[in-house]
């Protein structure tokens, strides 16, 4: 349970022990499966287990979350990940290049993924 | 060795041949650049399609320009004319203003009013220190004594505030106190809180004035060695009903002030009534002082009226009802209308040239990325030439105008499915507020930007920008493939924009038989409204060649039209919701938000109107029953099959991004004909918020029959006609295969007819009855 006494907003007490639950129940979700689907396309019409874990990463808080950075157009990508603070730039997260950005977005799903599990 | 880093932007957007434009450099790492006129063709660089095209024109600049480092004034302030320094007061003194905070804890120091030398640290001022305890201080230069309250102002509060030296003594007093209603602040009267303090010191000295101070409100006077004098500790919040007098007011007269009474007339140097000024048709930038000196205030970087003030009831919702109640003039630490920087070069606009979008391409250093610039601007015709006008829907730019969604709208991912893919120009952007926000964006004190303009680099309205949110191009860099389309077709057309649609009226479009519209004319003024609506009315023929056109009422100046006011509240989806009795714009007095709310949903002139949104997939349109009937038959010649637009540079499909819909109910002309609709959008794809009365869960892409684009076509009166492409993913289905594909092939055979003098092809069938009033069959 988090802890009241260091958080003012009582509505981040409830958030906090919401998504708990809710990571709970995604772990079960993450497959082989999963991730080959997300492999293959992306965006696009997905299986439920995969919606539910898509939508969970794209609304995380932006400081959680990760961009694309395009090094050459349709060429070269890397990911960075977002600084959610105004005015402070995302930073590399790796030196690994994609060469398309559907690559990139699985790159980042995957770290979604074992962040999800390792959480 | 510095990155060389280049960005521009020009006095006009829509210039004609012989009239002259003015463009502005800021320059990073380089004294010189090399500029070359092009006119632009088509500007999405997705290798299904041509690719950026652009053709390079003789001109007289063309060559080396010389190069600076230029600096913006971010901020909005008021800045007294005060030429005979009588603000420059060395006596007894009082100051005092609502006010209403923003972010009073940001964590530096905002002055409210003063004529204060931050550099020199001469003069006076009433402020918010760092940690949001409201302030008063002397300076002499060498020394600057301060008074502080006992308690931090708190965000969203309404406060009366005042500060007062006594010369003879130099006791300093404060004071502060809440003056919270049920309707004005964040928090009401149930809340237990402690707004007041009242605190008194003796200083030390008088203060010691500069020549040159200005008196502002909401910044102070700073200098930096290179950039000279600008403004800083700018305040985030509303003002109302500021003053200055000569003597000190006894507590007992500030609170009469407070309770609403006029301040008396004594001692009165300045007393700025921020609600006088207001019309019917709105109010402007200058905040008149109705004291006895008529020192007037002028606006920079437009702080924004029409705001409620510290008195607002809650019963009137717009200052043309209580214009009493609308004293709140608001500011921000970061806004931007215009960077007025020194200008690089002007260009006379060669007599021969030809109508169409155009750039000043810059150069320097690797001449790619940051070290590549163009200036966009539109040249029309001195007189219309062409059959066809493409009207340039730069309203909508302005909207969209360095959005920041990627970065700072928690939304954006959650609404996309995707993962915002940026370039080293976002980053750019987002790490310097020189460049300012659009009207998809909040000021960093957390209230939506209402103001948006073209006097800053715009970097989303340029070739080969991709939105980074949705990894499409989006606006001016996806109507450069319609253009391009008119390229590859050898039409004699015009381009216009929307500034000068604003400016002229109809009179702007009657001279073409044929009118294209972009891909997402979304934001469109009355008067935009009221002449494309007099133009298809009078015998126009329009091409709506977009979705999400027509939705919401935006206010443009006549004299400052690189200004765009939109205001968002209510029944729509929004990046941002304007607060209780502020949805009408200061600039015409109009209500703001959506046309459907105003009674002007879009069906009524397009016979559609937006139905949904959603990325990452499109789909294509199929042929409905309408586009077999023979009297309409030339709109789908020579397209085999049922299948129209499977492909596209817009997620595969020329019907996607955003989606329109045919609906009587809303206004569609009873004689429309649906030619064809798309289908199998994914649940991505959401049903807007306008076309039910409640969302539940159902009501997605595969869920909801409603989630769909419709080709729309019907005959106006006096032989005009409308076509509706009812899909933003429409126009970059064009480029596709060389241009040879069959969206392309549908929207060559309306533009063909549209431009063809005489009646359309079906006209020898009017069809003006509606459903209601049809007889029954016998």
């Amino acid at each position: 349970m988090p802890n009241a006494t260091k958080i003012q907003d009582r509505d981040e007490l409830f958030k906090q022990m919401f998504e708990a639950k809710q990571r709970d129940f995604l772990r079960t979700l993450v497959t082989t499966e999963v991730a080959e689907e997300h492999r293959i396309a992306p965006c696009g019409q997905h299986s439920e287990p995969l919606d539910r874990l898509l939508l969970y990463f794209n609304r995380r808080p932006l400081s959680e979350r990760y961009a694309i950075m395009t090094i050459e157009p349709f060429k070269a990508y890397r990911v960075v990940a977002l600084s959610g603070q105004r005015g402070v730039p995302p930073k590399d997260v790796d030196n690994e290049i994609y060469p398309s950005h559907i690559e990139a977005q699985h790159a980042i799903f995957l770290r979604n993924v074992q962040e999800l599990l390792e959480s | 060795m510095a990155q060389v880093k280049l960005f521009g932007y020009s006095d006009r957007i829509s210039v004609k041949p012989g009239e002259v434009i003015q463009f502005y450099v800021n320059a990073d790492g380089t004294e010189t650049a090399e500029a070359q006129l092009v006119r632009l063709i088509h500007g999405d660089q997705h290798p299904a399609g041509p690719g950026h095209v652009e053709q390079e024109i003789e001109c007289p600049v063309n060559g080396r320009w010389r190069v600076e480092k230029q600096y913006t004034q971010v901020g909005s302030f008021l800045e007294a004319a005060d030429t005979e320094r009588r603000l420059a007061l060395e006596g007894s003194f009082t100051l005092f203003a609502f006010v209403h905070p923003l972010w009073p804890q940001v964590g530096m120091r905002q002055c409210l009013l003063g004529r204060w030398d931050n550099d020199k640290n001469c003069g006076f001022g009433l402020g918010i220190k760092q940690n949001g305890l409201l302030e008063f201080w002397v300076g002499r230069g060498d020394e600057v004594d301060y008074l502080e309250a006992e308690v931090p102002l708190k965000a969203n509060m309404w406060y009366f505030v005042a500060a007062s030296l006594d010369a003879k003594t130099g006791r300093a007093t404060l004071y502060q106190e809440g003056v919270v209603n049920r309707y004005n602040s964040v928090l009401g009267k149930v809340a237990p809180l402690d707004l007041s303090s009242h605190v008194s010191e003796v200083f030390r000295f008088r203060p010691k004035h500069l020549a040159d101070t200005p008196f502002l409100m909401a910044g102070s006077r700073d200098w930096h060695e290179k950039r000279g004098h600008f403004v800083s500790q700018l305040y985030c919040g509303k003002i109302d009903r500021p003053g200055l007098f000569d003597r000190v007011l006894g507590r007992d007269e500030l609170d009469l002030i407070r309770s609403g009474h006029r301040p008396p007339a004594k001692g009165m140097l300045a007393y700025w009534d921020t609600t006088h000024g207001y019309t019917d048709q709105g109010i402007g930038d200058t905040v008149t002082d109705v004291g006895p000196f008529n020192l007037h205030a002028k606006g920079y970087n437009r702080p924004v009226r029409a705001q409620t003030g510290w008195n607002w009831s809650g019963r009137n919702d717009c200052f043309r009802l209580a214009p009493d109640e609308y004293g709140g003039v608001e500011f921000h630490s970061d806004a931007l209308i215009d960077c007025n920087w020194k200008q690089t070069k002007a260009l006379k606009l060669p007599d021969n040239l030809r109508s169409g979008a155009y750039a000043m391409r810059l150069r320097a250093g690797p001449g790619t990325g940051l070290g590549e610039e163009y200036i966009p601007f539109f040249v029309r015709p001195k007189v219309p030439t062409g059959r066809i006008a493409f009207l340039v829907p730069t309203a909508s730019y302005l909207a969209y105008a360095n959005e920041h969604l990627s970065f700072d709208a928690p939304i954006v991912q959650g609404m996309t499915g995707m993962t915002p893919i940026l370039t080293d120009i976002d980053v750019e952007m987002y790490k310097n507020p020189e460049f300012g926000h659009g009207c998809y964006d909040s000021w960093a004190d957390g209230q939506g930007v209402c103001y948006s303009s073209y006097r800053r680099p715009v970097i989303n309205m340029r070739p080969k920008y991709r939105i980074s949110s949705m990894d499409i191009t989006w606006q001016y860099p996806a109507d450069l493939s319609v253009i391009a389309w008119l390229e590859h077709h050898n039409y004699d057309y015009d381009v216009l924009t929307d500034e000068d649609l604003d400016l002229e009226g109809v009179a702007a479009l009657e001279p073409y038989r044929c009118v294209i519209s972009g891909t997402h004319p979304e934001y469109y003024s009355e008067r935009m409204m009221d002449a494309t609506e007099d133009y298809i009315e009078g015998g126009g023929r329009y091409i709506y060649l977009g979705a999400n056109g027509y939705y919401c009422n935006v206010a443009i100046r006549r004299e400052e039209p690189w200004v765009l006011e939109c205001r968002k509240f209510g029944d729509t989806w929004k990046a941002w919701e304007a607060r209780p009795g502020e949805h009408y714009m200061a600039t015409t007095g109009q209500k703001g938000g959506p046309w459907k709310c105003l009674g002007r949903p879009p069906q009524k002139i397009m016979g559609v109107g937006f139905v949904s949104e959603g990325f990452g997939r499109s789909e294509p349109f199929y042929r409905m029953p309408d586009s077999y009937d023979s009297s309409l038959s030339w709109i789908t010649e020579g397209i085999e099959g049922e299948i129209i637009g499977d492909f596209g540079l817009a997620y595969d499909g020329a019907a996607g991004v955003e989606l329109d819909r045919y609906d009587l109910t809303l206004g569609t002309p009873p004689n429309a004909k649906v030619i064809a609709s798309s289908g199998g959008h994914t649940d991505n794809y959401i049903t807007h918020v306008q076309v039910q009365l409640h969302q539940h869960p159902g009501i997605t892409g595969s869920y909801d029959y409603r989630v769909r684009a419709d080709m729309t076509y019907f005959a106006a009166p006096n032989d005009g006609a409308v076509f509706s492409c009812s899909s933003i993913a429409f126009g970059q289905a064009l480029p596709v295969n060389g241009f040879e594909n069959n969206v392309s092939r549908l929207l060559a055979n309306v533009v063909n007819a549209f431009a063809k003098p005489g009646p359309l092809p079906d006209a020898a069938r009017p069809e003006v009855t509606s459903p209601e009033t049809a007889p029954a069959a016998s």
